[in-house]
């Protein structure tokens, strides 16, 4: 089940809001999706991202992607864990598999995104 | 004919055989062991080194094979380095064989022009010789390029050579350099568990090769925890009790065991004669020649990496073929225009032909296909689905200008590539070939289908 105290990405990532920080990761559809993951190359700290824009790349045993940021900022935080084990992502997408933590400047931006509800209706639509 | 050859690396020798193959009465001169570079100090040695660092890799990752192995998984240096010397010493003999089958005399020393039709060899205990010749072919080859004012010790600041006779598996490892040498002793040593940094001026690694290609092989390098900074030169470089310290021109200053220098190669032009015999030299030192691998002076060939080309084995070994038909009577030049090379990095490198930016720069109109090793079954099977093959093909012709191939045994996968652009085939040539399954060729079979956005093992775009 996606949970509900995030907002969701039509590229399928999430984002779960605390203040000034955003936490990002991607969804349990991605995961699914994309199958055993094998690699996430990181963002840097200190970079700034841009909403809609890739913050880093993940990598399975079926594709190659980009993580897709929901929303514009500057890292603060990576989830190191992921560099050893990043399969991680697989098991525990919003939790333990977090990506990176955000600060973030424009709160409106999250208003374009989807609840968890919305996000449902979405990938059952693009899973038809 | 009396032919003498000065140099036994992998033009000399190539050149002495293919000579008395033609019924040329055959000298060469080698100052140190038959093979040159290529077999006693390059392609072979470290190709030994890569296969025991492959199979400890392989090793290390048993389990995800459902192999167990009881007891630690760990290298054992000294014979590694064992298997690599007897791995050299075999290819020297073979060489040696060769010579004798064909009648070729080999004299151990040093050799230098005295004029356009006599080499005067000096031998190890400073005796010398001279041999009259009809002609002459210089074929002695290049040594790892040193920076001026680096304190190189042959211990702890050292080059290829010494990468290549350590005693230890050095604790860190800084490598200054990140071409096609510095990337492959940076696999080696990351993999025997060194700690790997690489500094290069260039915007990126192995500049050389398609961009996307070095972005490839820089993400499977953080995945390996290789350090890599580039577009950074390196300003001084000091000897301290804590180990060598590196200073960068950003600002940074690096400390490791031990430095390895590989920026490149010197040219071995100096001491030889030249200019007792009149052979004229470029602005780096290079023997200039045509494209018969004719010097200025008539009877006089050169070959290989003092000419200053392209330095690789297999470029210096066609040119000593054609040499040696010219010095035979024959009449033959070099064709430059597929060049098929390789990069025993992990992930493997391999190219030939045009890279995008050189097509762009060409002003060519093109496509490209592109096809990820992880969407065959068969890399899957073997355990390794990292990399692409990339081909870029004449958009009017369809014909094609370049292949790239970052993935495992592209450098055996480039030929099917290389023989394409010899032949001048298109992109739908090879697509339309059948492609045994399952295997990793199957790629470039892919890639090209997919120039025309037709690979079938690729989601719709």
């Amino acid at each position: 089940m996606n949970p509900d105290d995030v907002k969701y990405h039509k590229e399928h990532t999430w984002v779960k809001v605390a203040g000034e920080k955003a936490t990002i990761g991607i969804t349990d559809y991605a995961q699914d999706a994309l199958g055993d993951i094998v690699y996430i190359d990181l963002p840097e700290i200190d970079a700034s991202v841009e909403a809609d824009s890739e913050i880093a790349e993940i990598e399975s045993t079926k594709a190659t992607s980009s993580i897709i940021s929901p929303v514009s900022g500057k890292i603060v935080e990576v989830n190191e864990d992921l560099s050893e084990s990043p399969e991680v992502i697989n098991e525990d997408p919003y939790g333990k598999g977090w990506v990176a933590v955000l600060e973030i400047n424009n709160t409106s931006e999250l208003d374009e995104l989807m609840d968890s509800s919305a996000y449902e209706k979405f990938t059952e639509e693009e899973s038809k | 004919m009396r032919l003498t050859i000065i140099g036994a690396g992998p033009g000399g020798y190539v050149a002495a055989i293919k000579a008395a193959q033609s019924g040329a009465s055959v000298t060469v001169i080698e100052d140190t062991d038959v093979g040159g570079t290529c077999l006693n100090r390059g392609c072979i040695p470290t190709k030994a080194l890569v296969a025991s660092s492959e199979m400890l890799a392989k090793a290390r990752e048993s389990d995800k094979f459902g192999i167990e192995i009881s007891g630690g998984i760990k290298p054992n240096f000294s014979k590694i380095i064992e298997r690599k010397n007897r791995i050299v010493s075999t290819q020297v003999k073979g060489i040696r064989g060769l010579f004798k089958s064909w009648g070729v005399v080999l004299k151990e020393g040093r050799g230098s022009l005295v004029s356009a039709n006599e080499v005067e060899i000096t031998l190890k205990d400073g005796s010398t010789g001279k041999f009259d010749s009809d002609r002459i072919i210089i074929a002695t080859g290049s040594r790892p390029a040193r920076i001026p004012g680096f304190p190189f010790d042959g211990e702890n600041i050292i080059t290829s050579d010494e990468a290549l006779e350590l005693t230890e598996i050095p604790q860190s490892l800084l490598i200054i350099g990140a071409g096609v040498i510095g990337c492959e002793f940076a696999c080696i040593y990351r993999e025997l568990g060194s700690e790997v940094t690489m500094v290069e001026m260039l915007p990126r690694a192995v500049a050389t090769e398609d961009q996307e290609v070095s972005s490839l092989l820089e993400k499977e390098f953080r995945k390996k925890k290789i350090r890599l900074h580039t577009g950074v030169k390196v300003e001084k470089v000091e000897k301290k009790d804590d180990g060598v310290h590196v200073f960068l021109s950003d600002g940074k200053e690096l400390i490791a065991e031990k430095v390895l220098v590989s920026i490149g190669r010197s040219l071995n032009s100096d001491n030889i004669g030249l200019e007792k015999a009149g052979v004229s030299r470029g602005a780096r030192g290079e023997i200039t020649v045509n494209e018969k691998m004719e010097t200025n002076i008539p009877g006089i060939y050169a070959i290989g990496d003092v000419t200053g080309g392209m330095m690789l084995a297999h470029i210096a070994s066609k040119q000593g073929i054609i040499a040696a038909q010219n010095a035979v009577g024959m009449n033959d030049v070099m064709d430059y225009s597929v060049v098929p090379a390789a990069i025993f990095t992990s992930p493997e490198i391999a190219s030939v032909g045009l890279r995008e930016h050189q097509a762009e720069e060409k002003g060519l109109k093109f496509r490209t296909g592109r096809f990820p090793f992880r969407a065959l079954g068969k890399a899957h099977a073997i355990g390794e689905i990292a990399g692409f093959i990339k081909i870029i093909s004449e958009e009017s012709s369809d014909k094609i200008l370049g292949v790239h191939i970052i993935g495992p045994h592209a450098s055996d996968l480039i030929h099917e590539a290389a023989v394409a652009l010899k032949a001048g085939l298109t992109a739908r040539d090879i697509a339309g070939t059948i492609h045994a399954h399952p295997t990793l060729s199957e790629g470039v079979m892919e890639s090209a289908e997919d120039v025309h956005g037709e690979a079938i093992h690729a989601a719709k775009k």
